[in-house]
């Protein structure tokens, strides 16, 4: 009986024993989406997800920083990753809270797809000539679409 | 200090100096600060000798050499405390110190030669010294038989501590350190050889007789400093009563030696702050006994940040709890018990918030009793006579305002001592003011400020003199005349000096702008008044905490807004034809004999809703050090106390700071108000 069990959670998942295998390295990504593209955010750097939150609008600021929200009492900034990628905005949207280096910040997706656990050395880099200046990687994800790795630290420092 | 005005050392004043030196000596000898030992030594003997001879007959030469010496003293031991604490070596270069002070009892010595020493009483000093202390216990073994050693002290060790003989010869060993053998005796005598003593001990206590009360002050310092000791008690044989019992409570703290290494600090702060209070000799020594109470207060520091964190949790407790009480799932229903507790809790995190407030507060006079000696030295270097008055020294003020203020307050009490008192004495007295000049430094409460006011006697500002520079400087432009206020605004601009020499104390350039930006910078304003010939006044107006502030929500469109109250003078609903427009688009409106130009804070920071007709909305008349103009809003929501927020780091890098964004609230729904910088604001539509 347990070793049955045993048997079905190897078989299970066998490409993902095949994957660690090579390397033991592994990066755990948040995939989300924003205006029909996907992006995988690290891990390391996610805080939570929240759905219902009020934005305070803060005047004087590009229009990508949507504002500023207010999470258990901290401040907490919010930028739109659409608008910061030059898309128009879409209400209702979601919010990831990052926390990059002690600097907490919040960005506004469509949906929130999956978490996956992929090996670091199959991210592919970034074409040297992608006009996406937050993208530090790409991800061919199992169903063929690709996955971008959003460069967090940069989203943060510009 | 103010000693020095009445030109004399008060009784009480000496033997409070005398005291501290006394505590100096025995803490710092023990913790094996040699240096620090040997001044405070030898300052004590200084002491003795005026203590026991009087004020009166020294001259007055001698006597400010004295006061020079005094002070000189309380920086070397500040700056030796300052090293303790920073675990630097001490300096042992103590040498010219002390033939400055040797030659100096020398010196005294030699002008009281002839001057029959009075008898040296002792007893009122001991009153004087320890009056809380008396407890009268009568213990008839204390009386000595020994005319030798009329100065006794009985001692017993802590019950069942066991080695009693030995803890006696530490004792006795300890006491030998600075005082010669042949100047006391301890009974009983065979404590080192014979352990059956130790009975004796217990029962009888252990009895040290001294030649003269100095050695026994000595020693009950290192009593109190050694460990295992339950009481002791002295006696004199001239007066049979003991006077002295220190309680079990304060035997019980000696054991703690982290404690000593922070006494040295505390006995060389008073010698600066204990003097210089009210000059009678009589309220001096109130005021030192009050100093003395307040000393036994126990303290703990604390790291400012953790006080931070804790008003930061305050604040939200505050949020909360007007979130709970004020949820709209609420609303209609009758709940008598609940409506009970909510008030109670209201109640209790409003004086939670009260306290943790508090906590932060201190009173201005520690800064304030630092200009004492700035004054005083200023004075001695410039040659000029000056008096210091502080009012209000006992205003509370958030520890981190005082912090950013006091080198402000320093920096206009030092431009007051060079620039605003006359230089020459006959000017003044040609003026009909009293020779001696005088700088008024008050501190007072108003509402929710603290207003700091730095006033002098002197020439006031020579306005021509202000302008001429201006020009030279290229600030002001010769075609146009100004105005007195505008002339004194060039004082606050960057890089300007009347002062053609640069000084010691002031002229580098570095000036009152500094000092503008730093009380800025703690959310103050500060304003000059000058009076020519009369002198001249700077108001500081600063906030009593930055932490917590009265604000004013307004609305705009959909955004909330927050305007400091203090910087709101008057709201007033107008009708279009109220408003003046000039060539280029800016309305004015006039208000109480003046106009004021109009912002509208919807154009001016873009937002999609809100009023565009004037009589819609309501203008707010704000204002804030000499920035006067009108803010046209929506509506007024009402007044809350905010806890202000910084906005996050990222945000600041787009520089809304300079667009009159300061930093943000939470409001009772938890949504984010915006508070305003009324000054910062109106400058970035310039």
């Amino acid at each position: 009986m347990l070793d049955e069990t045993m048997i079905f959670a190897i078989q299970e998942d066998p490409r993902e024993a095949e994957e660690q295998s090579p390397d033991g390295e592994m990066m755990q990504f948040l995939i989300f989406k924003s205006d029909d593209l996907l992006f995988g955010a690290n891990v390391e750097y996610v805080v939570e997800i929240i759905t219902n939150h009020v934005i305070t609008t803060l005047p004087m600021v590009p229009n990508y920083v949507r504002g500023i929200l207010n999470l258990r009492g901290q401040i907490i900034p919010v930028i739109d990753i659409r608008l910061r990628l030059g898309k128009p905005c879409q209400e209702d949207s979601i919010a990831i809270v990052l926390n990059v280096n002690g600097t907490q910040i919040g960005i506004l997706v469509d949906s929130v797809a999956q978490m996956i656990s992929i090996p670091k050395d199959h991210i592919l880099p970034a074409p040297a000539n992608n006009t996406q200046k937050l993208i530090s990687g790409l991800y061919s994800l199992q169903d063929g679409s690709t996955m971008m790795v959003l460069d967090c630290v940069l989203l943060v420092e510009s | 200090m103010s000693a020095e005005q009445v030109n004399t050392f008060s009784q009480g004043n000496v033997d409070e100096i005398f005291r501290i030196m006394h505590t100096i000596k025995g803490s710092s000898a023990m913790m094996q600060f040699n240096p620090l030992m040997t001044v405070a030594h030898r300052i004590e003997d200084l002491f003795f000798i005026i203590r026991e001879s009087g004020m009166d007959i020294l001259s007055e030469q001698s006597r400010s050499d004295l006061f020079d010496l005094v002070l000189q003293a309380t920086d070397y031991f500040r700056n030796e405390v300052e090293k303790l604490n920073s675990n630097e070596p001490l300096s042992e270069d103590i040498d010219s110190f002390l033939t400055k002070i040797n030659s100096c009892i020398v010196k005294i010595k030699g002008e009281i030669e002839g001057v029959p020493v009075a008898s040296i009483k002792l007893e009122p000093t001991y009153a004087d010294t320890s009056p809380e202390e008396s407890i009268d216990q009568p213990e008839s073994i204390l009386v000595a038989d020994n005319h030798e050693f009329p100065y006794s002290l009985l001692i017993f060790f802590d019950e069942g501590c066991g080695m009693e003989s030995l803890r006696a010869f530490m004792l006795v060993n300890s006491i030998r350190d600075f005082c010669m053998d042949s100047e006391f005796t301890f009974t009983p005598n065979d404590v080192e050889t014979n352990p059956e003593s130790s009975e004796t001990i217990i029962e009888n206590g252990f009895v040290l007789q001294f030649r003269n009360a100095n050695n026994r002050e000595c020693a009950i310092q290192a009593i109190t400093n050694s460990s295992s000791i339950r009481t002791y008690q002295t006696a004199d044989y001239s007066a049979p009563t003991p006077l002295e019992n220190t309680a079990p409570a304060n035997t019980e703290e000696v054991p703690s030696t982290e404690k000593t290494s922070a006494n040295p600090a505390t006995p060389s702060d008073n010698t600066t702050s204990v003097p210089s209070k009210p000059s009678t000799a009589s309220t001096n020594s109130a005021a030192s006994n009050l100093s003395l109470n307040s000393s036994k207060e126990s303290f703990i520091s604390v790291n400012l940040s953790k006080l931070d964190q804790l008003m930061a949790v305050v604040g939200e407790i505050v949020i909360t709890e007007s979130m709970v009480t004020g949820s709209p799932d609420l609303n209609g229903l009758k709940l008598d018990n609940f409506t009970k507790s909510a008030r109670q809790l209201r109640k209790l995190t409003d004086e939670l918030q009260d306290v943790s407030m508090s906590l932060r507060m201190v009173p201005v006079s520690g800064t304030f009793q630092k200009m004492n000696r700035i004054v005083r030295d200023m004075g001695k270097k410039l040659g000029k006579r000056v008096k210091l008055t502080l009012t209000g020294e006992e205003t509370e003020v958030d520890k981190s305002i005082v912090d950013g203020i006091s080198d402000s307050i320093m920096h206009i009490v030092r431009n007051s001592m060079d620039h605003g008192i006359e230089t020459d004495e006959e000017d003044r007295i040609a003026a009909g003011k009293d020779p001696v000049g005088e700088i008024i430094l008050s501190a007072r409460h108003t509402g929710s400020e603290v207003i700091i006011e730095i006033k002098d006697d002197g020439q006031g500002i020579n306005y021509d003199r202000v302008l001429q520079k201006a020009l030279s400087q290229r600030l002001a432009s010769p075609d146009l005349e100004y105005s007195t206020k505008e002339i004194i605004n060039f004082l606050l601009m960057p890089g300007f000096s009347t002062n053609t020499d640069v000084t010691e104390f002031s002229g580098r350039g570095v000036g009152m702008d500094v000092v503008k930006k730093s009380v800025e910078g703690v959310g103050g304003t500060l304003f000059i008044t000058s009076d020519p010939g009369v002198g001249m006044t700077t108001t500081l107006k600063i906030p009593l905490t930055m932490a917590i502030m009265d604000g004013m929500k307004v609305s705009v469109g959909n955004s909330i807004f927050t305007i400091p109250i203090h910087n709101i003078r008057q709201s007033f609903k107008v009708n279009p034809d109220d408003i003046i427009h000039d060539g280029t688009r800016s309305e004015m409106i006039k208000c109480i004999d003046n106009f004021y130009p109009i912002v509208r804070i919807k154009d001016l920071y873009g937002l999609d809703l809100g009023f565009d007709e004037i009589q819609d909305g309501i203008l707010i008349w704000v204002e804030s050090g000499e920035i006067s103009y009108c803010l046209f809003v929506d509506e007024l929501i009402g007044e809350q106390q905010v806890v202000v927020k910084p906005l996050p780091s990222y945000v600041n890098t787009f520089n809304i700071k300079n667009h009159g964004i300061t930093g943000c609230t939470i409001l009772g729904d938890g949504n984010i108000s915006i508070i305003l910088d009324v000054a910062n604001l109106y400058l970035s539509i310039q």
